[in-house]
């Protein structure tokens, strides 16, 4: 059962990152939007890996039911067989895009191999969603309610600019 | 019958129960989508004083093998310009949130695939891959009809997924539990419609049916301006395929209200699969009464409905429902 488990976390980190590339590489937007969601399903099939069902259905639901599809409709004004014009992609752009990836990356690295890895042969602990919906109110309340602050900050925000330009018009 | 314990034995027992499972949500979609074409054109026939189809077989009966016997036997033609890659897809991905929904649905005590502890959100995370398809569907046709199809059904699907949340979780509250067996198991002692969620059965009911892009609000594939939506350029089976996954879609939609509000196969003498399948029979019945009743709406007020009436509902009831558990 090893073995089948090893494939299977193979698959999974090879959906999530041929996912990215796609999003990041692909001309037309639809295509990095589905590339966009294989990664998604990919970090979905991550959490569940990690024994964490309820996150893993929440950022299904969240990130492909609720944001993906926001950003669908976006596209869907951009017209069907929109495609990135070539000046978009200039080399200076691409130059400087790989130095940040590049420098990002090596930050990255130091800090992982710095880590100390301990290793433990104990099954995964399985967390339920009473204890998720305890830890949230109460150990991380103040972090939950200020996140809930800024969503309605930002709705607020959108009402806001969407009556000043209906206004202006 | 030593052979097949063998079998079992050699696979495991989860890993049998996972295929005999997946071998009977298929029978199962297959038989419901027939039975369905066929009671929805009975329906439709005697609401309209018609009697629908009646020369293939004693009352029609055999006309859904006809149809299946067409559909499979017409080439497969793919219009010139569309997106080909997508255009292929999409009548594949429309069938994962139904094979997956179907995995968590309890049809009796024991006849379910697996009984997960997360399991009405894997039938919501994966129902949101339905749009997804549509719009792929819209999209790779090229066509102006299948992507205002594709469109409006967004727009739509984003309006009623947020009422259909807010319905389905003061029952939640109330069972304490996401799972769907334990959700039927905590309504022995009466029917959650009764039990103060007589208006989030409604919203609920509502929004399903918005959900499946059935009339009052199939806009997406409306037939008077949009020849059939988001499916216009798809032919033989890919069409079958859609026209599988919306039956399925309906069946889901009723099996959820069935499980959730109506006591799923709770129900005295008769076995519990028989209970299930009339309560859910009886509801797609109602979903195709609808049909006939009710006028299609027009755009403005199919979102002003959802965002200005059911998700303030909705949002009331759970507090009610929260504040009442809680006191």
């Amino acid at each position: 059962m090893i073995i089948l488990a090893d494939v299977m976390f193979v698959v999974l980190i090879l959906i999530t990152i041929l996912g990215a590339l796609t999003t990041v590489l692909s001309g037309s937007l639809i295509y990095a939007l589905m590339g966009l969601i294989a990664t998604m399903f990919g970090i979905a099939g991550l959490y569940i890996y990690l024994n964490a069902p309820f996150i893993a259905m929440m950022q299904i639901l969240i990130y492909v039911g609720a944001i993906s599809i926001l950003i669908a409709f976006a596209i869907m004004l951009a017209g069907p067989m929109f495609k990135r014009p070539k000046e978009w992609s200039r080399p200076i752009k691409f130059i400087s895009g790989a130095i940040t990836a590049c420098v990002t990356f090596i930050l990255f690295l130091n800090v992982i191999m710095r880590t100390e890895w301990t290793t433990i042969k104990a099954e995964p602990i399985k967390t339920t969603t009473k204890e998720l919906g305890r830890a949230l109110f109460d150990r991380f309340m103040l972090p939950f309610e200020l996140i809930s602050l800024l969503i309605v900050v930002s709705i607020i925000g959108a009402i806001m600019i969407a009556l000043y330009s209906r206004k202006e018009r | 019958m030593c052979t097949l314990d063998n079998i079992i034995q050699i696979i495991g027992k989860e890993v049998a129960r996972l295929i005999l499972g997946l071998i009977g949500v298929l029978v199962v979609v297959v038989v419901n989508a027939l039975v369905l074409t066929w009671v929805e054109r009975k329906v439709s026939g005697h609401m309209q004083r018609r009697i629908g189809p009646k020369e293939v077989g004693p009352y029609g009966l055999i006309q859904p093998f006809a149809d299946g016997l067409k559909l499979l036997a017409k080439e497969l033609l793919t219009p010139a310009n569309v997106d080909k890659p997508l255009y292929y897809l999409a009548p594949v991905i429309v069938f994962i949130p139904v094979l997956v929904s179907f995995i968590v649905i309890p049809f009796d005590g024991f006849l379910q695939v697996k009984d997960i502890n997360v399991g009405i959100l894997v039938i919501l995370a994966f129902s949101s891959l339905s749009v997804l398809s549509i719009l792929i569907a819209g999209w790779g046709s090229n066509n102006k009809y299948s992507l205002i199809g594709a469109t409006r059904s967004v727009a739509q699907n984003i309006a009623y997924e947020i009422p259909l949340l807010l319905t389905l979780l003061p029952v939640v509250f109330m069972a304490n539990s996401l799972s769907l067996r334990d959700i039927v198991e905590a309504q022995r002692e009466g029917w959650f419609v009764w039990r103060w969620q007589f208006f989030a059965f409604l919203i609920y009911f509502i929004a399903a049916t918005a959900e499946t892009n059935r009339t009052p609000f199939d806009l997406p594939e409306a037939e008077s301006e949009l020849v059939a939506g988001f499916h216009t350029e798809f032919s033989g089976m890919r069409f079958a395929l859609f026209f599988l996954a919306e039956y399925t879609n309906i069946f889901i939609a009723s099996a959820i209200a069935t499980t959730f509000f109506l006591g799923g196969y709770l129900g005295p003498v008769l076995p519990g699969v028989v209970w299930f399948f009339i309560k859910t029979y009886f509801l797609v019945f109602v979903i195709m009464w609808f049909r006939w009743t009710f006028p299609r709406v027009r755009f403005d007020q199919l979102l002003n409905f959802s965002w200005k009436i059911l998700i303030p509902v909705a949002f009331a009831n759970l507090i009610v429902t929260g504040g009442i558990l809680k006191l």
